[in-house]
């Protein structure tokens, strides 16, 4: 992205953290939209073929957090780490036969989610120890004051087409729109911990839960029609929120494939460009396996 | 054509809560839509000053509730305590110095969870948090005959469903008909998407600056949200709940709603009666 910014002047942080369980109940089974129970897995460890640039639906699957799934086991510097982490991010095995692999972050969900290429991320299971090099919060578009920046690298911001406008507006390519009425659970919380869980991309069930979002994939850049999330995450008319597709399927009822935020402000202030190619797999996932 | 569900009897379980008392990390603030910080003031505990009847809107306050937060030192019991608990369910004061006080569950908040019960103004002042108030919780489950069978009931106790401003439908006009301070859009939903009816309530996006005028026990509608199960976004349905606790500075909050119905909107119709609304009032609960 061609625009200026304080990049020069963050520091990065080295934190660590491991690759956290799932985490199920004796009861087992929770509920889908019609009542209809269900037990799928895709929450937490370390979650195998489903990647940047892959559909983000269509799994057999409940809250899929593609990749690593990754905590801190002390509270305190667990927030930390889901804090501090920002999407793109350089995140390194430090145990395990996967050792010394590079992964990027892509997102938070409670856990911060890391995609590594295949098929290293096969080496990779719950436990294992990593180093992320946090670099981000704090970052700000210096010629867009009313633009806030989340959760998101330097590395990736420069990596995104688009930039300053002559106009003075901010240009975006956005894989996808999104409506309003698709902002699910994730509504009211923090900007900077979990993502905003999107509605209507129930795959394969009733037509009246849909609203056209099936054909997201995970990693897109996507708009979010009047959402501020610049202090929390709400609804203002005439505001617009960019976000990253990090989690995929749900069949939890008021869940779904959600977006980390990532830029928030105005819509006067954005100019967003329709581009298929607005994804993360363009600019960091690795299919070749090479490091 | 949905089969008509089986109405069974419900049951009644007495429950204990206890007055809450408000907490705070090592900071005051918390920040506002705006990105201002402020103090968060009457988000939970025993709050005073509010009524059924206040504006939700007019308290310089977070998710002000008017009466007593109960809550459980268990947190599993506290979930049952939220659970089981419906609006219009006696609630009576066992310990300090209101004991024998009787009041009434007006809603209940997520998250941790709360159950807010309403007193008496003078009683509710002599009260203390930690005091403990017993709760008859009936009313999950409860289904009365006339129901159509694809509206669904809950957190409401049975007896108070025939004060309420809620009409059976005729041969002409089928379904279930109720009267609302407001017909909300689903963009407006906020926090409590995602999250079980029985168990959380809804916030409603709503600043003052939105103009609707709204006020502690009202009911209010809100378009294409089921709330059966969890709550989310389903073209065609309605939701319908009464509104527990106030507005709140904070993004994706605002004024609460206990749902109370959910249904298929051919089947459950608000008829928006706006300031002409009377919803839950203190006389309907018997609270002084």
């Amino acid at each position: 992205m061609r625009v200026a910014t304080n990049a020069a002047g963050l520091v990065a942080q080295v934190l660590t953290g491991e690759v956290w369980p799932p985490l199920a109940d004796r009861h087992g089974f929770r509920v889908g939209p019609d009542g209809q129970p269900f037990a799928l897995p895709g929450m937490g460890g370390m979650t195998l073929g489903a990647a940047c640039g892959d559909p983000a639906t269509g799994y057999a699957s409940d809250h899929l957090e593609p990749g690593a799934s990754v905590r801190h086991r002390d509270p305190g510097a667990n927030m930390a780490v889901q804090f501090l982490t920002c999407v793109g991010n350089e995140v390194t095995m430090a145990s395990g036969p996967a050792a010394g692999q590079r992964g990027h972050v892509i997102g938070q969900h409670a856990y911060v989610l890391v995609d590594f290429p295949e098929p290293g991320a096969q080496q990779i299971t719950t436990g294992d120890q990593v180093t992320i090099q946090a670099v981000g919060q704090g970052l700000r578009l210096t010629d867009h004051d009313t633009i806030g920046v989340k959760n998101c690298s330097p590395g990736l911001i420069e990596q995104m087409p688009g930039g300053t406008r002559p106009d003075g507006r901010l240009e975006v390519h956005v894989a996808a729109r999104i409506p309003a009425e698709a902002i699910g659970a994730g509504v009211g919380m923090i900007s900077e911990y979990a993502n905003t869980d999107l509605m209507g991309a129930y795959a394969g069930l009733g037509e009246d839960l849909s609203l056209g979002l099936e054909g997201l994939r995970i990693g897109d850049i996507v708009a979010l029609a009047d959402q501020d999330h610049r202090f929390g995450r709400g609804y203002r008319a005439g505001y617009l929120t960019i976000g990253v597709i990090s989690t995929g399927q749900c069949m939890m009822f008021g869940h779904g494939p959600g977006p980390s935020s990532l830029l928030s402000g105005p819509a006067e202030a954005f100019a967003l460009v329709d581009d298929p190619d607005a994804n993360l797999a363009t600019w960091y996932h690795d299919t070749t396996g090479a490091q | 054509m949905t089969d008509q569900p089986v109405s069974l009897a419900p049951v009644a379980v007495n429950l204990l809560g206890q007055v809450e008392h408000p907490v705070f990390g090592d900071s005051p603030y918390r920040i506002d839509a705006d990105g201002a910080p402020y103090v968060p003031v009457g988000d939970g505990g025993l709050v005073l000053g509010v009524r059924l009847g206040d504006s939700v809107f007019d308290t310089s306050g977070d998710h002000v509730a008017p009466g007593a937060c109960l809550v459980h030192p268990d947190a599993a019991a506290q979930h049952a305590l939220l659970l089981y608990a419906c609006i219009g369910n006696r609630a009576e004061v066992r310990t300090g110095a209101s004991a024998g006080a009787v009041g009434a569950v007006l809603g209940k908040r997520g998250e941790t969870g709360r159950v807010i019960a309403g007193f008496d103004a003078d009683e509710l002042a002599a009260m203390r948090p930690g005091d403990q108030v017993s709760v008859r919780a009936i009313g999950q489950g409860a289904r009365p005959d006339w129901l159509p069978a694809d509206v669904t009931l809950m957190n409401l106790d049975p007896a108070l469903l025939p004060k309420l401003p809620v009409t059976a439908g005729t041969a002409s006009t089928a379904g279930v008909e109720v009267s609302v301070a407001a017909v909300v859009q689903a963009k407006k939903a906020g926090n409590g998407l995602g999250r079980p009816a029985p168990a959380w309530c809804l916030d409603l996006q709503l600043t003052a600056a939105d103009g609707i005028g709204l006020r502690f026990g009202d009911l209010v509608a809100i378009s294409d949200i089921d709330a059966r199960y969890n709550m989310g976004y389903r073209r065609g349905w309605m939701t319908i709940g009464v509104l527990g606790h106030g507005a709140s500075p904070l993004p994706g909050h605002g004024p609460g709603m206990t749902v109370i119905a959910t249904g298929p909107a051919r089947s459950l119709r608000p008829r928006d009666d706006g300031a002409g609304h009377t919803g839950l009032t203190a006389s309907m609960l018997m609270l002084p």
